[in-house]
């Protein structure tokens, strides 16, 4: 029976044809926007994903990522000489104004951690080494921030909040897609940027039970910074920082590490690594819209894709009516009738879904590299896509099998 | 008294089974009793087929004949178990199939009968050989025996020559040839033809009755044929007349 199904289904190439450009449209409409989500999300946690610490330390009122309150360098230490403990580092995370040679104006994240440390390190440096970032005042940054940037034009330089910075670096695929810029450099040079042109006080609070709790303030003045102090000094206890990564030393009951660090460091909670990437993407896929917006989109392209296969399916039956009428007459059940339907459907499940994610994996890689945004299709979402595609298709030849279930045998007598 | 009457519907029922039972084994091939077809549109209904009585034997050629309207499609639907009559009974090869269920008419028109329509009705996108292997696959043949098949049955209606031809290819006559293979297809002994002709020129139509008539009388057939064409009388072993959905002898 098979030959029916695609014979059929080919009789009339260019209907064929059409029919098959509106599943590829359904189809590639959920792959972009699922794979649009899907790389997102991961966007927003790859740095975290990419560290190599098993806990990360924040402040209570941390509401993602990018978006937390201080802790101290001090914190660091304190983790540093907990038992369990087999290495701590400081993370900061800031913001910043980036000013091209030009004179045009970015917005930039800073990511600064330590250089020779372990538990943060920069994955695909395409170009550079993370170790120049201990020279004072350079960075490295994503390959596709080159443009928005102007680094390409003007020799790598610029400056971060009148300080100037020299790109020593590239990397590749690092971008957050959800937020500015980021520029990666040590811990010194963050701080010398974000504290341009602002002077500190440090603010001591004694702690109940008497301990004293010391913090520096900055507070932005109105001259602008002098050039001269724009070199990086080294840090103090005092200086805020946004995380402490922390590696547990082999064997160490990970929840348990968790629980003395919190009761160690005050005001913070600390996290398992997934747990922060959940606690991120969480944030970005349900505080927000965009999760919604993007599956808002994917169901769209779902039912644009049944209205499309139920229409061609249905119109194909219809036209194909008196044969089935005929199968019928001649004694094929209906499970026969369905067969041959369900069959094409697949059919066109099968020949829409393959030029749809050929299209969508070549769209994806030109997103990649002109944009630095990633339509991420994974096997297990492509495998996913694939289901969809075939359960879309074959929802649609419900239509047609409802109209050919009531064909009556009795046309096949009608000249 | 329950129990009496539950025993005396027993008895009915077994007689009514014996007297079935009995009556159809001193059947023809095809049989209709009291037939009659009702048509309702709204309140107005119209009688298709009034008080039908007909028995043909194994291996006859029936011709059903009569003007436009007289009910010859309808009836010739009812004894091959596509339509169900208002009442009445239908035995076909002994089987009383106005009793059966839909699932067990599609397997014994499957299995017992063969089809040849007026339009031909080839599955277009298939060849020759295909439309012919669909069938004899429907009725469990395996794609190699099947084909096998096809190609005997094309070389017994002359057409051998064109099994890889889609019937947009091929002309009338040799669409009704290709029809008739696959009316034989897995050698079902009855066969029902409702104006085989009828689309055919005078050459082409006296080749395919000519066909029918060898088919039906070397495979030991029985054929019910629906037609306008008096050149068919001829061949035919018994002509019934239909008007206003009457028999008339």
């Amino acid at each position: 029976m098979a030959s029916i199904a695609r014979k059929n289904l080919f009789e009339d190439i260019p209907r064929f044809l059409v029919a098959q450009a509106g599943i590829v449209f359904a189809v590639s409409l959920v792959t972009i926007q699922t794979g649009i989500l899907e790389g997102f999300t991961r966007s927003t946690v790859q740095l975290i994903e990419n560290s190599n610490a098993d806990i990360w330390v924040a402040a209570e009122e941390m509401v993602h990522f990018e978006l937390t309150q201080p802790l101290t360098l001090g914190q660091v230490v304190q983790a540093q000489q907990l038992a369990g403990v087999n290495r701590a580092e400081a993370l900061m995370i800031q913001s910043g104004r980036w000013r091209s040679t030009s004179g045009e104006i970015a917005p930039v994240r800073l990511i600064g951690y330590d250089p020779d440390g372990q538990l943060f390190r920069l994955w695909n440096v395409t170009q550079g080494s993370q170790s120049d970032l201990n020279d004072p005042n350079t960075v490295v940054v994503d390959e596709t921030n080159l443009r928005s940037l102007q680094l390409e034009e003007e020799n790598g330089r610029g400056s971060i909040n009148s300080i100037p910075a020299r790109a020593v670096g590239l990397t590749r695929g690092t971008q957050s897609i959800a937020t500015s810029a980021f520029i990666f450099t040590s811990l010194e040079n963050t701080m010398s940027y974000v504290s341009a042109g602002l002077t500190s006080n440090v603010r001591c609070d004694v702690q109940s039970g008497g301990a004293l709790e010391c913090s520096t303030i900055y507070e932005r003045t109105d001259s602008p910074s002098d050039p001269a102090s724009s070199q990086p000094r080294p840090l103090t206890s005092t200086d805020p920082i946004s995380y402490v990564l922390v590696q547990a030393e082999a064997g160490q009951n990970i929840e348990m590490l968790k629980q003395q660090l919190e009761a160690e460091l005050l005001g913070t909670q600390a996290y398992t690594q997934a747990e922060m990437a959940a606690h991120t993407r969480s944030y970005w896929e349900r505080r927000t819209g965009i999760g919604f917006v993007l599956r808002l989109g994917a169901a769209v392209g779902v039912v644009v894709g049944m209205v499309v296969v139920g229409q061609i399916l249905y119109s194909s039956v219809s036209d194909h009516l008196k044969e089935f009428g005929t199968l019928k007459a001649m004694g094929a059940s209906d499970r026969v009738i369905y067969s041959i339907i369900i069959e094409q459907a697949l059919w066109m499940a099968v020949l829409g879904y393959i030029p749809s994610m050929a299209f969508c994996i070549g769209l994806g890689v030109w997103t990649f590299a002109t944009q630095g945004i990633t339509i991420l299709i994974t096997p297990i979402s492509a495998l996913g896509i694939l289901g969809i595609t075939i359960v879309m298709c074959g929802g649609s030849a419900l239509f047609a099998i409802q109209k050919v279930t009531h064909v009556d045998p009795a046309i096949v007598f009608k000249a | 008294m329950a129990a009496s009457q539950i025993n005396l519907t027993k008895l009915t029922t077994q007689f009514q089974r014996s007297s079935h039972s009995s009556l159809s084994s001193q059947l023809g091939a095809i049989a209709a009793q009291g037939l009659e077809m009702v048509y309702q549109s709204g309140t107005q209904s119209f009688h298709a087929l009034r008080d039908i009585n007909l028995e043909i034997a194994s291996g006859n050629i029936q011709l059903l004949m009569g003007p436009s309207g007289s009910g010859k499609t309808t009836l010739l639907s009812i004894l091959a178990g596509i339509l169900t009559p208002t009442s009445g009974t239908v035995f076909l090869l002994g089987e009383e199939i106005t009793r059966m269920s839909r699932q067990q008419l599609s397997q014994f028109r499957l299995r017992n009968i063969g089809f040849i329509f007026q339009g031909f009705n080839l599955f277009p996108a298939l060849t020759a050989a295909e439309n012919i292997e669909v069938i004899l696959k429907l009725k469990g043949r395996r794609a190699g025996s099947a084909h096998k098949e096809a190609m005997l049955l094309l070389e017994q209606v002359g057409l051998e020559n064109k099994a890889k031809s889609l019937p947009q290819d091929l002309s009338g006559g040799q669409k009704q040839r290709v029809a008739i293979a696959r009316a034989l297809a897995g050698n079902p002994q009855l066969i029902m033809a409702d104006e085989p002709t009828a689309a055919l020129d005078s050459q082409s139509g006296h080749a395919v009755i000519a066909l029918l008539r060898n088919l039906a009388k070397e495979g030991g057939r029985t054929v019910l044929m629906v037609t306008h064409d008096s050149r068919i009388i001829d061949v035919a072993d018994r002509v019934a007349y239909l008007e206003d959905g009457v028999l008339q002898r």
